[in-house]
């Protein structure tokens, strides 16, 4: 049997931690939540620590978070952008034409319009930016673990993720820029180019740098096989910290509000599906094979909420709706991705497996 | 007929010989953000750290030292990119388990 023939992997292959990610997440509000209530000192100790209004503790998890990511991008991998150019044409429209807008219109529809009588304005306007910060970012590395469980094909996977990054270094701020200013929410440039090369340009030269240094002294199996093992577990381990301390500062607006985390959720959820039938369907019409079609419809439907989270605390604060939205983002991420990957897997057969 | 050890294309044994002549096929981490790892298949113009974990087969000037779990999988070895920007890349490999031992080949 041939290396593509093979079945599925399922996601009984995913370890632990990520096949019950929600359950993580779930528990780190509580923990948040309670450490908050219980011991309001600790946060309020850590948020003194700020320099130019960036919480340097957050900043640190931050990037605790994002630069294993980053450390493991090979750009090399661009030199192959012309080998699937009908995949790498519907992933970089469906991520940067069509999702950021999407995602926009959605969350509109859902805070601005049917959830109305439920959520404040206020608190309606913080959530649609949270949303806003969501869509404006592609994922940038579980894509790499939903195209294994996909069977997508590797080299593609590498090349879509390492052009993908390359846009989203110019294009995240103006996404954000006209989408907040179209939404009435004013946020000065000069604070979002400031998130940008905080958690962009700064953990992304650092990873690139580190990535070409170390392979240079020390070669590339032992960056793959000792550094990257190493550095790989600190990304969820930041993650759920930075989740512990931005629920201590959100008990308050999550107890008198518990209904509006499942209102967050239902335009993510509802996106999520949307980008993934966009680029997925796309990809059957134009015949693309399913090892591609699988992981270019993927990266869009997940989102690099990393980011995201990091740009809602640098831009609106941790106690702000847009970063409690970001989080929901988190809290809903991978069971869907799972129901993703398996209506990818069963619908295997309606694409060609060959180009 | 029993399947090549990999498929090298003709330029990318050019590509091999102008480098010096050694190829390493091996199964590379990608770590997930919320956990997990895949290793993606991918070709490296040096000798492998560890020579042990690798089965060496020797053809016309390429050395080629390859993993043996994607050895006779149907793989091609192939160049793209230009200029500087050139490199290897293995095609027709699918992600593997970020776990050796579960590993799908």
């Amino acid at each position: 049997m041939s290396h593509q023939e093979k079945a599925a992997p399922s996601s009984a292959d995913m370890g632990l931690f990520e096949r019950y990610l929600s359950l993580w997440v779930a528990a780190a509000i509580v923990a948040g939540i309670s450490l908050g209530q219980w011991a309001p000192a600790v946060p309020e100790a850590l948020s003194r620590f700020e320099y130019a209004q960036v919480s340097i503790p957050i900043a640190v998890l931050i990037w605790a978070m994002i630069f294993p990511m980053m450390a493991q991008i090979d750009f090399s991998a661009i030199a192959g952008v012309r080998r699937q150019p009908k995949g790498l044409a519907i992933t970089t429209t469906v991520n940067w034409l069509i999702k950021p807008f999407t995602m926009f219109g959605l969350a509109w529809l859902f805070f601005m319009v049917i959830f109305k009588p439920w959520i404040p304005d206020a608190l309606a306007s913080q959530y649609l930016a949270g949303a806003i910060l969501l869509g404006a970012a592609p994922c940038t590395a579980m894509v790499f673990v939903w195209s294994y469980l996909t069977r997508g094909d590797a080299a593609y996977t590498l090349v879509q993720v390492a052009l993908n990054d390359l846009i989203m270094l110019f294009a995240f701020a103006p996404i954000v820029v006209l989408l907040l200013g179209i939404s009435n929410i004013q946020v000065p440039w000069d604070t979002v180019l400031l998130s940008v090369v905080l958690y962009i340009v700064i953990p992304l030269a650092a990873g690139y740098f580190t990535r070409k240094i170390l392979i240079a002294k020390r070669g590339a199996q032992w960056y793959d096989n000792v550094f990257m093992k190493r550095i790989g577990p600190i990304t969820p381990i930041g993650l759920i910290i930075t989740l512990v301390l931005l629920f201590a500062f959100q008990g308050d607006v999550i107890l008198n509000n518990p209904l509006h985390i499942v209102l967050i959720a239902i335009p993510l959820i509802l996106q999520t599906f949307l980008i993934f039938f966009i680029a997925y369907g796309w990809a059957k019409a134009w015949r693309v094979p399913h090892n591609i079609a699988a992981p270019g419809a993927m990266i869009g439907a997940s989102n690099f909420f990393e980011l995201a989270v990091a740009a809602a605390i640098a831009l609106f604060g941790l106690q702000s709706g847009a970063a409690l939205a970001t989080v929901v983002g988190v809290l809903v991420e991978v069971p869907l991705m799972l129901a993703l990957v398996r209506i990818a897997n069963n619908t295997r057969q309606h694409f060609p497996t060959h180009a | 007929m029993m399947d090549p050890v990999i498929e090298i294309e003709e330029t990318a044994a050019a590509f091999i010989k102008q480098q010096g002549g050694v190829v390493t096929v091996r199964l590379s981490p990608r770590h997930g953000c919320c956990g997990g790892t895949a290793r993606i298949a991918i070709a490296e113009t040096s000798t492998p750290k560890e020579i042990s974990t690798f089965a060496c087969h020797q053809s016309e000037e390429v050395t080629l030292w390859i993993a043996p779990e994607l050895a006779q999988q149907g793989l091609r070895l192939r160049v793209e990119g230009w200029w500087k920007l050139k490199r290897l890349f293995v095609d027709g490999a699918a992600l593997a388990s970020g776990h050796a031992d579960t590993q799908q080949h």
